[in-house]
């Protein structure tokens, strides 16, 4: 009777254990995303091939610094590739969850995204990102929300001495 | 035990397992309840979750700038401060299993981000300058929503100015150059923020070059008037203007810059030569200086 009793508790934990609190799926924070960048739509200047190569390669390289700090909760990580108010609200979001103890595992599936203005004098780039992420929320080990979803970013980049860097970084409902 | 017995026992171990399971659904069930969060919140305005059940709960806030992990009471409304969401995103909350989602959207303009370009440009110029405006509320959030943004460009008391409307958080504008040279005023400004940058008008190119020339004890002195642009600013100091001489011996070329709204240069010695004056693409008139005249 107990066995019995212990057998059904423990499978009705785990059943339980296994719909609130899913295991994260295991992939490699540190790869670079995909981006595939359009260009057509961008005004008042066109993007010249060159630009826009170094800013996927730039944001990519972002992403993936961001997704690491996030998730090791390291604000050294994001100065390379981050100013501005974008650097502090990420340097913000690290420290608060530092004193909360939580981080977050962003596995990244890609972006799709779309340049829509690019200043006259060339010195800033706005962006229009669809980006699939599987965004995990963790408080120590235990995962607190997990969810696969769509997110549109808008973005704003600024030219640095050799690269593009994060000035903006804005998720909103749709574009 | 009897067989009997051991048939009350079964029967009990399998109602019990029911029951635990019904306890567990019930659970589930109860943990399903969704949070009702709106779909968007204006940034720095608060939000108030109704919760239900009782006891207490773990709360979890994650947004950007944000990361919330608090113990609340089931039953009672949860208050999310208005400075725990200032920054415009999006944010997941999860309280006891459950999750939802919502957007922090930028509030009024307060501050513009103001890129001018050039800072020194040629007077007299079509669409020369050019002003990027990004609109921020208070919290540094781009802001979303068409705003106007009024460009502004005085220079020699007179006033050009131009509004557009923001598209994505962004505006720009092209502007003339005037007709005088000096230190132009560049304005933007869109509801209470205002952002000045001084664009430096300096004459252009020069329209005509006219020279002299005269007999000097090393050779010849060419010296042109004093230049001028189509708009009749005196053309910059340091602009470079080139002499020539041609006679039989060969070309010499002088480059010289103007200094206090003239140039001028020494040439070789010669009884027969052809002398010229450029500055750009700007030629000037020429000299046949014949005889030592």
């Amino acid at each position: 009777m107990r066995a019995i009793f212990s057998a059904v508790l423990t499978l009705a934990a785990l059943a339980v254990g296994a719909m609130v609190f899913p295991t994260p799926p295991s992939v490699l924070a540190a790869s670079t995303p995909s981006i595939a960048i359009s260009v057509e739509h961008a005004t008042p200047r066109e993007i010249e091939e060159t630009t826009q190569k170094s800013l996927a390669r730039d944001y990519a390289t972002a992403w993936q610094a961001m997704t690491e700090s996030l998730d090791q909760n390291r604000a050294d990580l994001i100065s390379a590739n981050f100013i501005g108010t974008a650097s502090d609200k990420l340097t913000a979001t690290i420290h608060e969850q530092t004193k909360a103890g939580l981080h977050q595992h962003i596995t990244d599936q890609g972006h799709s995204v779309d340049a829509v203005f690019y200043s006259p004098e060339g010195s800033a780039i706005e962006l229009h990102d669809t980006a699939h992420l599987q965004i995990d929320v963790m408080d120590g080990s235990k995962v607190v929300h997990s969810e696969n979803a769509t997110v549109h970013y808008v973005v704003l980049l600024t030219a640095a001495e050799n690269s593009w860097k994060v000035r903006v970084l804005e998720a909103v409902p749709g574009f | 035990m009897t067989k009997g017995s051991i048939e009350v026992k079964v029967k009990f171990g399998g109602m019990m397992a029911i029951a635990l399971l019904l306890m567990c659904c019930f659970a589930i069930a109860t943990h399903a309840a969704e949070i009702n969060v709106p779909a968007t919140v204006p940034a720095g305005s608060g939000l108030t979750i109704p919760s239900s059940g009782s006891g207490s709960a773990t709360l979890y806030v994650a947004g950007p700038g944000t990361a919330i992990k608090r113990t609340v009471q089931l039953g009672r409304e949860i208050r999310l401060g208005a400075d725990e969401l200032q920054n415009a995103g999006r944010y997941v909350v999860s309280l006891d299993g459950n999750t939802a989602t919502f957007f922090v959207t930028a509030g009024p303009v307060q501050s513009i981000a103001f890129l001018a370009r050039p800072s020194r440009v040629p007077a007299d110029t079509p669409n020369v300058i050019t002003g990027t405006a990004f609109v921020f509320d208070k919290y540094q959030n781009l802001v979303l929503q068409p705003q106007p943004v009024k460009f502004e460009l005085t220079a020699n008391g007179q006033t050009t100015s131009r509004t557009e409307t923001t598209k994505n958080g962004v505006a720009f504008a092209k502007l003339d150059s005037s007709k005088k040279q000096g230190p132009a005023q560049f304005v933007a400004s869109s509801g209470p923020a205002s952002v000045r940058r001084v664009v430096q008008e300096v004459a252009s190119d020069p329209c005509s070059i006219r020279m002299t020339a005269v007999r000097d004890k090393n050779g010849i002195l060419a010296r042109t008037d004093p230049i001028h642009d189509c708009a009749g600013n005196p053309v910059s100091d340091g602009t470079i203007v080139t002499f020539t001489s041609t006679d039989a011996k060969g070309k010499s070329t002088v480059d010289a810059r103007i200094r206090q709204g003239i140039a001028e240069a020494e040439l070789p010695a010669s009884n027969d030569a052809t002398i010229s004056v450029a500055s750009g693409v700007v030629v000037g008139n020429e000299i046949q200086w014949r005889g030592g005249q």
